[in-house]
Order: C-alpha cells, then structure tokens, then sequence
C-alpha cells in the first residue's frame, strides 16, 4: 500500500527539512552518501495448539537506521526514537566511519538515481484488511477450521500446531541524493505442523503459505488447501526410508526445489560476495555457466509475493534481474554499495531485516524460466535410476567452494524410469557450478512456491523460490552403506 | 498497568543491549556500527487466558495504550489454565543487583571508537602468513552489554547484567588451482582482557589452507571422529527431543524415556549454567526461575525433561526448567582424552571439523547433515574432504560412541568436547 508523503512524515513525526538536516549531520565527518531508513512495525501472532487458540500477541518495532557510505565503508547506527536529538546522535555515530577523511563525491550516473515519486497505482501489494486493526479474534475461526479439516481426512492425526503470523510495516527512505520513498508493506504467513501416528510411527509434516497480504489472506480456500496439503502423500511417508546414499540423478520437482537455485547459485550471485573476491562465481561474468536454454531469475515484481518489493531498503525500484541468460551469467545482485564498486546499476537487491541493519545484497524472488523438456514425467524416465524430491525444509551454501547442501523432507526412488520407493529426511550436497553444469534437462512447468521461506544470510530476510521440474545428472545423497 | 487494565497477573521482561561492533575488510577498516536497544516484553494472564506482546514504544502513554489493547486481547483468545506464572519457591531471588554472576567488565564504558577500530586493526593478518594465497580476511570485533531485568505481579524481581567481547575472522584463501577455501575462527569472553584476539585470524588462515585440495571421496561406513568446535551437532537433537513442548505433542523420540537407559554409559551431561565468572551463564530463565546444576542425563538414563510451568501444567508433572543454560558432556571413558589421543584411539576414519546444512526429524531421531572435515590414518590426519554427508539415527549413533574428549571451549553456549563413534555412514 502506498498512502501519502503527509501520512509517513506524521507516523515518524519528521518534516522534509529536518531529513535534509540529519543526512547533512550524518556527512558532517565526510563520506559520500548517507540514508535513512524509518520504520514502524506492527507484528501479530496466534496459535492453535490441543486443539484451542490459546495464545497471541502484538509486537510493536520502531526506529530508524542512518547509514554513511564512504567509498565501500559503511557506518550504521539506529535509534528507537525518532526524536531529532536521538536521530543526530544516531547521524553522528553512522559518520564515525568518515572519520574526516572520505574521499569526495561519488560518481553516480543519472540513471542511478530514482527520484520518482511512489505510485500507488503500480503498487505490488495493496490490501484491504490492515492486520494492526483487526481484532486477533478474527482468525480464530479460519485456524479451528484447518484443524478440523485435517481431522476430518486424516484419523492418523494425533495433533495440530498451527500458527498464524502477519506483519504491517510502514517505512520511509531518505537519501543525500535527495530521494524520497515510502510506503506500507504488509505480509502474511501461516505454518501448520501436525503430527500423526500409525502404530509405533510418528511423521510430521509441515506445511505453510505467505504472502504480501493483509486480512483478505484468510479465505475458506487457503485453509482447504494448507489441510489437502497436510496430508498429502500420507502413506508413502508412513512407508519412507533411507535409501542407499551415493551419487545418483535428481529429478528436483517443480516449486519448492527453487532452494536448489536459492543455495546452490543465487548467494554466490549477490555482488558482496563477488566484490570481496570470495564467490566461486566471482571471475564468472560473461561466460557459459551452464548449458544453452536456462533463465535464472530474480524478481522482486510478482505481485503479492513475499520477495516482492515496490523499493527494496535503499529507495531502489524493485525490478526483475537476469542472473543468467541463455545458459551465460549476465548479472549479479546489487545494492548501492556493490553497484557503485562495479560500475552498473543497482538492481533492487538491497534489503534488511529491520531498521537496525544496514541493507546488502539479498535475493528476492529466484527462479529458472520454464524448459522445453517436456514434463516432469518425460524427465524421471530419463534418469533412469536416482531420486525425486519435492519438500524441502531447508538448506546451506558455502559460497567460496561453492558446496551446497538442502534438506529432503520426502521423495521417491527412481528405478529403471519409474518413481517407486518413498524416501525421507535425507541430504543433498553438490556444487553449485558443477551442478548448474550438470543439469541433463528443464520441463516446462515452472512454478512459484510460496512458502514461508526465510534467508538467513547475516540478517532474516523474507524470500521465495520456484522452479520448472529440472533433471541433475549427479549429486550425492545422503543415505545408508548397505553392508 | 496490566493489572490495572484487567489482567489477573502480568510478567514484564525489560531488555537493555548496547553493542559496538568495527568489522574489517583486508585489514582495514569497512564497517562501524552502534546499535542500543530497549524493549519490554509483557505476558498478560487474564481469565485464565494468555497472551504475550511486546514493543520498544516506551513513553508511558503509548504503553498504556499498548498494555490496554493487550488486556483486551488476550481476553478475546480461549482459555487455556495452564498458563500461569512460576511457583515462588521456584524463583531467583539473589539476582538482585545483577552483578552477582561476576559477568560485568567495567572496562567496557572506558573502551571508545578508537580503541575498538585499533583492536579490530590488530587482530588482522594483512598478508597471508603462509605461502597460500589469500583471498580476503573479513574480522569483526564487537562489544556488547546486556542488561536484563523480569518483575512480575507475584513479586518476583531478577537482574542479569553481563559484558560480551567477541572477535570473529573468516578467510577465504585459494590453491594454485584457482579453487577457493574458506574458514573461521571465533573467541568470546565476558571480559576485555581476556579475549584471546591475537590467534583468531591466523588460526582461520590455518584451517582453510588445511582444507585445500579437499576432494569428495568414495562413501563408507567407518568410525567418524567430530571436532569439539562442531561437536554440539549430535547432542542439540538430544536436548531438542527433551524439551516439554515436543514430548507433550508427540513429537520426540525420546517421549516416554525418562528414568530409562537410552544411551551408553559414557553419556553424562550436566547443565551447570550458573557459574559465577564463566561465559554464557545466567541466574535465571525467562520466567525467572532460578538456574541450578543439575543431571540430565546420567551414564545414558534420561534424568529429565525440560518442563517449563505451562509444559509441566499440561503433561501433570512437575516443572523442571525452561531448558538446558550451559549443558556439559562428561570426559569418557577417561578424562583429559584430547582430540589426537582420541585420533589415535581410533586409528582410522573421517574427522569432522565442519557441517553444512542438513536436520533432524525430531520424532524419529534420523538425521542427515553434509560435511566436511580429513580423512585420518594410523591415528593422523591423511587428506582433507568435502562434499560428504553423514547420516544416521541419534539414538542409534550414540549407541556406538566411542570416546567423550575432556577439550570442550569454555566460551561455548554448549560444552561439548570432541566426540568418537564407531560404524558412521558417510557417502560421498
């Protein structure tokens, strides 16, 4: 939602004048750029546990983060108030990093610098229902009628957690450049984990759903859909085992295998790392980086996704960005910081946590365009022998080596071109240029997943991931030594 | 003003946390930041209903207002008895000043930007020390104070305050292959002068050029030999499936065990998190019940779980804690074993020195994590590998321990020393 420029100065109880004042005091040392970043947040929780909605809350987070670049440093301080003595105090901590000798005005191209003002008309995430004023009460309903449709498919069920999250934040940007960005970002988020037993088995599934959303979240048919969900392929995991681990082909089903681009390549894209010299892909730009055909995308402009963004947290428009075009590394993920050290415009990556962080490199929305493999299907046949996976929870990279790993909730053997044994709680670990090297085929059935995934990477940040069903010829998988 | 506002009874936690941190990018100086938070958590009990809330909006009118909406909140949720506050025989009451754990170094308000952006400097190599070639050195120095106060409407009153200095290094070095390598090394201590910084970089540097030329290597099943820095991998999963909330939902596979052998004799932990002077340790939990030492697990019989009051008021038992402050893994089968005497022990395997990625079903107790870590010999380390992963079941794992070191780091939240078992799958 975008309201307007009157609503965000009274929310932080700041006038244009005094912004240009405090980036002014914040460059008092030197440097060569500094922002603000405010923020007035407003997060919800309830719970649905033995059966009753017993417990909820309200958490209130406000404040604002002046940072000053200096060439590539950065001084960062926040303050809780957003009085003017406590903002000054906070511009003069931030220009500590200055410390009188920064190097004059940074270049930055026209083209660089985004002066237009927020259009609610291009808005990625309007909302009708504000979270901050709808009485908690109001989702007690939509959590009892998950659980009892979970119950009312499932006699193995044995209990039901259920959690509903949601978040207002109302955020204002102000930069040395004279920028001026604000708007009000909801998101929503709902995780169900239930527990089920079939004589001395226990199996747990965990499903969730998030979007950028306000009450209108909450429908009759999401609830249907996270219970349907629930129990999904039920038998196969009461049946599950380990299956002899080893080097085989993954067939990564379409969704949720996105965190294999997520891992295994899109943090070794974004640009601190390459600007530190650290990624594996960091003398990588220009070439082939695996075969002819693939798209592999971060997006922060689908509507209502949880990485989508209007601004990302340094005033820059969101944007959908090619990291690798036609099989060739086009692109990396930039803030100002690492834009300015290359050359080239940033693409929207700079996002944080909360105000007390200072924005870096981070992805949004990643995805592989579709193929033109055929399906899914057409793709386990040509593995022959290996595995397929589709839940995921979740996964780590080392972005030197480039060695990932993700965490398989579930899938199946592949023998002989056909899904037969259900497997479970297994690893995966591979490379990242090796596997982006290795991919045998793409079907044609991208699709976004949409749930409630969270990137770790210094500071929590919300994400999301998708991907066409996509063909490995070799990972390693974890599992026994049969004897 | 809960109470005022219609609560029966109200905990307030009030959290105070300063901290400074310089960070270096190839020895010089990339970032500084000053952060200072202030919130108040508040748990509100009204008509057997519970909610809790939180907010750093601290004038007296925004938090009446805040407090006022929380009541009637809360009010709106179903009934749930067993939210109550702790029984007061079970609560801290020498936490008084909030000094008396020792943990406050004075020196932190003489420490100024100055000296900070000095300490950060000197702890940096600058040059790789070894012929390696070194790609980056990222530090990071940081100092902290943390000031944590919880009163509550049956008088209870706890303080904790306690300093934190803190110096991490990350390097990334490459072979003359052009393949990169990268590892970290970290020290803490509740005070200024004994922060052991000097060492941190160089050991980085050390541990990712031991890593260079690491391959991934053919599966096996072997004995596995984990480093204490990682150790706490195989015994978190323990302690998870010992908490209240997963045995009560059915969710542990340790659910019915307690008082019953589960693991060998050679797995003792005892949680000693309230001693005076030493890092990680407080006087109390959330609820402000008192910390003490106590057995967890003795010779493998499961001692305890962790019942906090609502866990403990929702299975019928009695309450224990919150969960564990500081667990400690006993020496076994001798104490002072070392992580090369436990090399030797074991002649030949896979030593573990770092994981990437990977879980454990918590119902089931199977885990799967990938690795990294040498390859070991006649008892010595023979060649590094990477790309491995290391799966199993807990119970089953511990069941073929082989040795408990006596090497645990002091600055650790877990003191887990290195760990030995035997029969580990690995693939590769």
């Amino acid at each position: 939602m975008i309201l307007n420029k009157e609503y965000y100065m009274e929310v932080f109880g700041v006038s244009l004048p005094q912004l240009e004042e405090l980036t002014a005091r914040a460059l008092k040392n030197g440097g060569n750029y500094a922002d603000l970043y405010f923020e007035d947040t407003c997060y919800s929780d309830i719970l649905l546990r033995d059966s009753v909605v017993g417990a909820g809350g309200q958490h209130l987070d406000y404040g604002c983060g002046i940072r000053v670049l200096c060439g590539e440093k950065t001084g960062y301080a926040y303050s809780e108030s957003t009085d003017i003595p406590s903002l000054s105090r906070a511009a003069a901590a931030a220009g500590i990093i200055a410390d009188g000798t920064a190097p004059g005005e940074v270049a930055v191209s026209a083209a660089n610098r985004y002066f237009g003002k927020p259009n609610p008309k291009a808005d990625r995430y309007p909302f009708t229902g504000d979270w901050r004023t709808a009485p908690l009460s109001e989702a007690v309903p939509f959590l009892e009628s998950i659980e009892s449709a979970i119950r009312a498919k499932e006699s193995r069920c044995s209990k039901v957690i259920a959690s509903l999250s949601s978040s207002v934040s109302d955020i204002l940007m102000y930069n040395s450049y004279g920028e001026l960005k604000y708007e009000t970002r909801p998101l929503a988020s709902l995780s169900v984990t239930t527990i089920f037993i079939q004589g001395d088995k226990t199996v747990q599934t965990s499903v969730g759903r998030s979007l950028r959303m306000g009450t209108e979240f909450l429908t009759p048919q999401l609830a249907a859909d996270i219970a349907a969900e629930a129990v999904k392929g039920l038998d196969a995991l009461f049946d599950a085992r380990r299956p002899k681990g080893g080097k085989m082909s993954v067939v990564m089903g379409a969704g949720a295998s996105g965190i294999l681009l997520h891992e295994a390549m899109g943090h070794a894209f974004e640009a601190d790392f390459n600007r530190k010299g650290q990624s594996v892909f960091a003398d990588k730009m220009g070439k082939q980086i695996c075969p002819k055909g693939i798209n592999i995308i971060d997006d922060g402009t689908i509507p209502a996704n949880r990485g989508a963004c209007n601004f990302d947290d340094e005033g820059v428009p969101g944007q959908k960005t090619y990291m690798v075009e036609d099989g060739v590394l086009t692109s990396f993920l930039h803030d100002r910081v690492s834009a300015n050290w290359y050359g080239v415009a940033p693409t929207g990556n700079g996002r944080r946590e909360s105000f007390r962080y200072n924005p870096i490199p981070r992805m949004r929305a990643t995805y592989m365009e579709s193929g033109r493999d055929g399906t899914v299907q057409d793709l386990i046949a040509a593995a022959g022998n290996g595995i397929f996976v589709d839940s995921f929870s979740n996964g780590e990279v080392k972005i030197g080596e480039g060695d990932f790993t993700f965490y398989v909730k579930s899938g199946f053997l592949i023998e002989n071109g056909r899904l037969t044994m259900p497997v479970k709680d297994i690893n995966i670990v591979g490379n990242g240029p090796k596997a982006l090297a290795d991919i045998k085929g793409v079907a044609g059935d991208l699709k976004i997943d949409d749930g409630t995934w969270t990137c770790g990477k210094e500071q929590s940040v919300a994400v999301s991931c998708g991907i066409p069903s996509v063909l490995i010829g070799k990972l390693t998988v974890g599992g026994e030594q049969y004897d | 003003m809960a109470l005022k506002a219609g609560a029966q009874k109200a905990r307030v936690n009030l959290v105070l946390d300063r901290m400074n941190l310089v960070s270096t990018l190839d020895a010089q100086i990339d970032k500084c930041s000053s952060c200072f938070d202030r919130s108040i958590r508040i748990s509100v009990f009204a008509d057997e209903k519970f909610g809790a809330f939180s907010t750093n909006k601290l004038e007296k009118k925004s938090l009446e207002a805040f407090i006022a909406k929380a009541v009637d909140t809360v009010k709106m949720l179903a009934p749930d008895p067993c939210r109550d506050l702790p029984a007061q025989d079970r609560v801290q009451k020498d936490a008084v000043t909030g000094r008396e754990l020792d943990l406050l170094d004075e020196t932190y308000y003489t420490i100024d930007g100055k000296q900070r952006k000095e300490t950060a400097l000197a702890a940096c190599l600058g040059k790789a020390p070894g012929k390696i070639k070194l790609v980056s050195e990222e530090g990071e120095y940081s100092d902290n104070i943390y000031d944590t106060l919880i009163v509550d409407s049956q008088g209870t009153f706890c303080r904790q305050t306690e300093t934190s200095f803190e110096y991490f290094c990350e390097v990334t070095v490459e072979d003359e292959n052009g393949e990169k390598y990268s590892a970290y090394d970290w020290a803490e201590s509740p005070r200024f002068a004994n922060l052991p910084w000097k060492e941190v970089s160089r050991n980085a540097y050390e541990k990712a050029c031991a890593m260079t030329g690491a391959r991934n290597c053919r599966g096996r099943r072997c004995n596995m030999v984990v480093d204490r820095e990682v150790a706490s991998k195989f015994v978190s999963p323990i302690l998870m499936a010992l908490r209240g909330d997963n045995i009560q939902q059915h969710n542990s596979f340790l659910e019915g065990k307690e008082g019953i052998k589960v693991f060998p004799d050679g797995m003792t932990i005892v949680d000693c998190g309230a001693r005076k002077g030493e890092s990680n340790c407080i006087l109390f939990d959330d609820e402000g019940v008192a910390a003490k030492e106590h057995v967890i697990i003795d010779r493998g019989t499961v001692k305890e779980y962790f019942l906090n009051t609502f866990s403990a008021n929702k299975m019928g038992k009695e309450p224990t804690c919150d969960g564990p402050v500081r667990p400690r893994l006993m020496g076994w089968p001798r104490a002072a074993l070392t992580r090369d005497d436990i090399l030797e022990m074991c002649k030949e395997g896979i030593l573990v020195t770092e994981f990437n990625g990977g879980n454990t079903n918590t119902a089931t107790g199977d885990f799967s994590f990938g690795i990294e870590g040498f390859v070991f010999k006649k008892g010595k380390i023979a060649y590094p590998v990477k790309e491995m992963l290391v799966t199993g079941n807990i119970v089953e794992l511990w069941s073929n321990l082989i040795a408990c070191g006596d090497d645990s780091r002091s600055c650790m939240s877990k003191l887990i020393p290195t760990l030995a078992f035997s029969n580990v799958d690995f693939n590769g």
